[in-house]
């Protein structure tokens, strides 16, 4: 068959489908990469935004006797050695080689203290890399102190400065520690943290600060502290007295992880975490692993498998229309092979020669096209999931199975002129019973899916399946009915005077077969676009009325000290403030017990006035009640008239109740009270509205401790996040391109039945029909199919995240808000929307123009095929 | 004792075997219908015909009027709704798609009227011509093939255009290795369908010379489709075709032509449409059998049934 040659020929049509396979391998193959690339940025950050102590390994054992003592460093080495021998091999490659070992008391009261002064002491392996000494010296060897009549251990310890003041402890200070069997503890140095915000720290926070609660029913704080003592103290620090625990901590790499592996990295934490009592029992010590690894995994797979299941269905979509317009693309080109496979089917070809030649050429067209898509995703960074190899070798195979399925139908008998003049066929009732039974389907899958929600963690096939159904229903819910408003019309344009839209309806309504295929593309194409357009808006909406919720106001400044009114007035005159709404809050003794609720006073109207234009609102209180009219919380509601303790006691009425305070109370017991209330107020809070420079607002009050947040930033710091961004790109990504798709099927559509349009519309142009007429007549003739395509594409759009709603859950990316409500925007869908329909149209408009300069003549001769 | 009911077949079989005897092409009866849901087109409705192995036979008649249905038929392209269609001992109605297959690459070769159907463009003549072979499958070595392939272009006049492409050569060359692509795998039959169709009349004689050649210095049986009174007029039988049936023959004997009117088994005629319009014959006639000739006489005047 010279099959090359045969390829030169058809050089055009080769091509169009080698740039398609090209384009869909190159989405299928790269897409899912920047996705995997996004969730493992987002695994590496939900890991590093994690304290250490809740993301690293630590081993603990609380040493139970002097066997089980450890005196020395190289005991300590000695069980870390071992401990990272038993780390699974999968979690190996996240653990750290430098890890911390350390060993602390706990609950070490100072002597005659009442309980109210702690004392413990601490090695910790790297202490000397981790502190700096700012007064006095690093303690050195323990001694003896001659105490009560006996001699007891004395250690030289260091401690942190936060200790020297809050503590009132200074170097040469001498501690009795317990309350028998004591030890002594004398302070020789001062340190600090070279470098607070190391992540080792969060491991030793009790190093690091002192730790001042309050007991219930005292007045004075008790206050705890962790000494560092040196290596050679450990020597002398046994459990016989004190409670001594030893901690071995095995850091995770936060970047090290791959968000393929979350499930098997869970289950070897878990390993992990049993292994240990058994393979370290011994000496009468339990070790056991602390770590919250898996929950922070399991948070992290949570907000993964909604992105996940969102562009599933989108790439499902995209490589679906990819796919459908492949196979257009395949069609066009086994229509151009179609006379010299029918010639070579009529002198002697058998049907595997004929459809093998056919299917040949489609794989030269397909095959090193899809090689050179899926080697170029390879420029594309981030790692590769399956779906990257799947997908591009989906797209070729289905390409030369359609090519050889189609061909081997069309060419089953060799003379496949068909009298197909007569009358279009109508459709068997075996066929409609089938299709009822889709829908019915759908529409049920659809219904169950609502009711049940969506099963917990991995992915949820029926839901995966549902939208599917839906589309396809849809589809054939829109061909099987898109003739008859369509005959309507005819009918209509029958009885006017103008010939063109009588024609071109007619031509419309007489859809045949083929005009199937662009409907299942163009309608699917729509859908996912509408849907990534919906749940992308809904997703925006929800991010910016999450950081209204949190912030209040467009700007708020809050200071822990009151500020004064000439501060205020700074604060009024920095360029950018527009306006200014002064606030005081407080937390206020409600009655006379010691129930406390949050207080806000300030002027609802006018902070109502600072949030026009924003997705929040304020109520009002209603004036007119006796006493002092305010609005409480839930938690404080059915009181009516209370008394509150804040600078005087002061008599309020309940005048209405709310859920959350935007920007400062999501829940709780809170008041908010009229600004008045105080004669002298204690302004802490400005609400400001305007584009003002949060610095020169800071500035301008004086106060070093205020602060400023802005909605502005709050968004920023909502929508900075790894997936949010990637998902939005995709769905821009996969909206363009499917705009693209949809396009290219109504050319090829229009490519397809060219030969036989030119033969219709010279016949009509030998009657008298002008170019421009032509022109009108084929756009009418595909506009119906393009608009009632457009408007069933629109209504799926729109009403699969309804549908799918309660299954899809975007809350982790919105500030743990739901998105509620998708329909917020309709017009984004509606322009993307038009646009596409636009788009096709003026392709089909193109296509005309660009066909009409051939020969009148030349098209009635060749048509004339019978 | 009673016949069996398989020697009641065998019997049955033979009776129908007789019809035509040895002929190359045996049409009985034959009837193509065209089915789309709701409509039926009757393009054959009973044709009957025979045609000797070696004869080069015209088949005329008007546009629709089932020709080339007639030669799909023989050509093993299309399959008949009922009847009888047997060529070179082969029944068309009962083959396999494999034995279909097998007809068309060993049996039957065909040209049609469109010049640009018959050849693949980007092919040369020659290549072409090797075609059928290749498709066929034929044992023996490319060198024997483009032998074979030059001796046909030769045969047919066309030697010198081996290497031109289609487009390169007119309309008549074209349709002369059209000839010699249906001639490729040794056929016993060559079927063409208004091979001089869109040629002027000085290629039409060399196309029809290429036809008469193959027929005289292969053997080959030719069945031409024409409506050009140059071929019709200078074969030794036309046969013309009218709804679907034989209804004339002409013979032509030394330079002289005798038109006759086809008798089927069951001895219906059809009487020419001129001749029946001449006498003002229709709905019946009046029939004498005469010593050696049936008179048919249109019907006297008859006073009507109502009065």
């Amino acid at each position: 068959m010279r099959i090359l040659l045969l390829a030169r020929v058809r050089l055009g049509a080769v091509a169009v489908l080698s740039l398609l396979t090209l384009s869909a391998c190159l989405l299928v193959a790269g897409l899912p990469r920047v996705l995997q690339g996004a969730y493992d940025d987002a695994l590496h950050r939900a890991l590093q935004e994690a304290p250490a102590q809740q993301a690293d390994l630590s081993v603990r054992t609380e040493s139970r006797g002097a066997l089980a003592d450890l005196h020395e460093p190289g005991q300590f080495a000695t069980q870390d050695a071992r401990l990272r021998s038993l780390v699974p091999p999968r979690l190996r490659p996240l653990v750290s080689a430098t890890g911390q070992m350390s060993a602390k008391t706990y609950d070490v009261p100072v002597n005659e203290s009442n309980g109210l002064t702690y004392i413990n002491l601490a090695w910790l392996s790297d202490g000397d890399r981790r502190v700096e000494w700012i007064d006095g010296r690093a303690p050195g060897k323990p001694g003896v102190l001659p105490w009560n009549g006996s001699e007891i251990t004395l250690f030289e310890v260091g401690i942190v400065d936060e200790a020297r003041a809050t503590m009132g402890l200074k170097i040469g200070d001498v501690r009795i520690l317990g309350e028998s069997d004591q030890i002594a503890a004398k302070v020789v140095g001062v340190f600090r943290a070279k470098d607070p915000g190391a992540r080792y720290w969060s491991h030793d926070v009790d190093v690091l600060h002192v730790t001042q609660v309050q007991p219930p029913g005292q007045l004075e704080m008790e206050r705890r502290t962790t000494a560092l003592i040196p290596a050679s103290g450990l020597a002398v620090l046994n459990s016989a007295h004190r409670n001594l625990v030893y901690n071995w901590i095995l850091p995770v790499d936060p970047a090290a992880p791959a968000s393929l592996d979350v499930p098997e990295l869970r289950a070897a934490v878990e390993d992990y975490r049993r292994l240990i009592p058994v393979q370290m029992a011994g000496n009468g010590s339990q070790y056991r692993l602390e770590t919250d690894l898996p929950g922070l995994l399991d948070r992290f797979g949570t907000a993964l498998g909604t992105a996940q299941t969102v562009m599933f269905l989108v790439l499902g979509g995209l490589l679906a229309v990819a796919l459908g317009v492949l196979v257009l693309a395949v069609q066009l080109l086994t229509e151009r092979i179609d006379h010299p496979l029918a010639l070579a089917r009529a002198r002697g070809g058998s049907l595997r020669q004929v459809a093998g030649a056919g299917a040949a050429l489609v794989a030269i067209a397909v095959a090193p096209a899809a090689l050179a898509g899926w080697a170029l995703a390879f420029l594309v960074p981030g790692p590769v999931p399956w779906v990257a190899h799947a997908g591009p070798a989906l797209v070729p195979l289905t390409a030369v199975g359609y090519a050889a399925a189609r061909l081997s139908v069309t060419h089953r008998a060799p003379l496949h002129e068909r009298r197909d003049d007569v009358a279009a066929a109508r459709p068997s009732a075996r066929r409609i019973t089938l299709e009822v039974l889709v829908v019915g389907l759908a529409l049920a899958g659809a219904y169950l899916l609502r009711t049940r929600g969506l099963t917990t963690g991995g992915q949820d096939p029926f839901l995966l399946l549902v939208p599917v159904a839906l589309t396809v229903a849809a589809a054939l819910i829109t061909i099987r009915c898109y003739p008859l408003p369509l005959k309507l019309l005819v009918r209509l344009a029958a009885r006017g005077r103008l010939a063109v839209p009588f024609l071109g309806l007619t031509r419309a309504a007489r859809a045949r077969s083929a005009s199937a295929l662009p409907v299942l593309i163009l309608l699917p194409a729509l859908a996912v676009s509408v849907f990534g357009a919906v749940i992308s808006g809904g997703l925006s909406a929800t991010q910016r009325l999450a950081s209204w919720q949190s912030v209040g106001a467009p700007i708020k400044l809050t200071s822990p000290v009151e500020l004064p009114p000439d501060a205020i007035e700074r604060v009024r005159k920095v360029p950018g403030v527009r306006l200014l709404v002064p606030a005081q809050t407080a937390s206020a003794q409600i009655g006379y017990g010691g129930e406390r609720a949050q207080i806000i006073a300030v002027d609802l109207g006018q902070w109502r006035r600072l949030l026009d234009g924003a997705p929040i609102s304020l109520p009002a209180i209603a004036s007119g009640t006796s006493g002092i009219p305010v609005l409480v919380s839930h938690e404080l509601r059915g009181r009516g008239t209370f008394e509150i303790g804040w600078y005087e006691r002061m008599k309020v009425t309940t005048a209405g109740e709310i859920a959350a305070l935007p920007g400062f109370y999501p829940r709780g017991k809170f008041i908010v009270l009229p600004f008045e209330t105080n004669e002298r107020p204690g302004v802490n809070t400005l609400l400001i509205r305007g584009d003002a420079d949060p610095a020169a607002l800071l500035a301008a009050t004086g106060q070093p401790t205020a602060q400023v947040t802005t909605q502005e930033r709050a968004l920023a710091a909502i929508e900075d996040d790894p997936l949010t961004g990637t998902v939005q790109d995709v769905l821009l990504i996969t909206t363009a391109a499917l705009a693209v798709y949809a396009l290219i099927a109504v050319v090829v559509t229009l490519v397809i039945g060219a030969a036989d349009r030119a033969r219709a519309l010279s016949f009509l142009r030998t009657l008298g029909l002008s170019d421009r007429q032509a022109r009108g007549l084929t756009v009418l003739e595909i506009l119906p199919l393009i608009l009632i395509t457009s408007l069933a594409g629109l209504a799926l759009g729109l009403g699969l995240p309804a549908a799918l709603g309660p299954a899809i859950d975007l809350s982790s990316y919105t500030g743990d808000l739901a998105v509620g409500d998708y329909s917020a925007d309709p017009v984004l869908p509606v322009v993307l929307a038009g646009g596409l329909a636009a788009v096709a149209v003026l392709g089909a408009y193109a296509h005309t123009a660009i066909s009409r300069r051939r020969n009148l003549g030349a098209v009635l001769r060749v048509g004339d095929l019978t | 004792m009673s016949p069996t009911l398989s020697e009641l077949e065998a019997r049955a079989a033979e009776g129908k075997a007789a019809f035509g005897g040895d002929a190359h092409i045996v049409c009985d009866n034959l009837v193509r219908i065209f089915k789309t849901e709701g409509v039926e087109v009757v393009a054959l409705q009973g044709l009957d015909l025979l045609i000797q192995k070696g004869e080069l036979v015209a088949v005329v008649g008007a546009s629709g009027s089932g020709k080339s249905t007639l030669l799909n038929v023989l050509s093993g392209l299309d399959v008949p709704t009922a009847g009888v269609a047997r060529v070179a001992g082969t029944d068309l109605l009962a083959m396999t798609a494999k034995d279909r297959l097998r007809y068309r690459r060993d049996i039957v070769g065909f040209v049609w009227q469109q010049t640009a159907r018959n050849l693949l463009p980007y092919l040369t003549a020659r290549e072409n011509v090797e075609l059928p072979m290749k498709l066929a499958g034929r044992p023996g070595t490319g060198k024997a093939r483009r032998g074979r392939a030059a001796d046909l272009l030769d045969l047919m006049g066309v030697g010198s255009r081996a290497d031109r492409k289609v487009p390169e050569m007119s309309g008549g060359e074209q349709q002369r290795v059209a000839i010699a692509v249906a001639l490729a795998n040794s056929p016993q039959l060559v079927l063409a369908d208004e091979p001089t169709g869109e040629l002027d009349s000085e290629t039409s004689e060399e196309v029809f010379g290429a036809l008469r050649k193959a027929n005289g210095e292969l053997g080959v049986t030719v069945v031409i489709v024409t409506h050009d009174p140059l071929v019709s007029e200078r074969v030794d039988r036309t046969i013309g075709i009218r709804d679907g049936r034989t209804s004339s023959e002409t013979l032509r004997r030394e330079g002289v032509a005798e038109e006759y009117a086809v008798l089927d088994r069951v001895g219906r005629l059809q009487l020419p449409r001129d001749f029946m319009n001449a006498l003002d014959m229709e709905r019946r006639v009046r029939l004498e059998l005469e010593s050696d000739h049936i008179g048919v006489w249109p019907a006297r005047e008859e006073p009507s049934d109502g009065q």
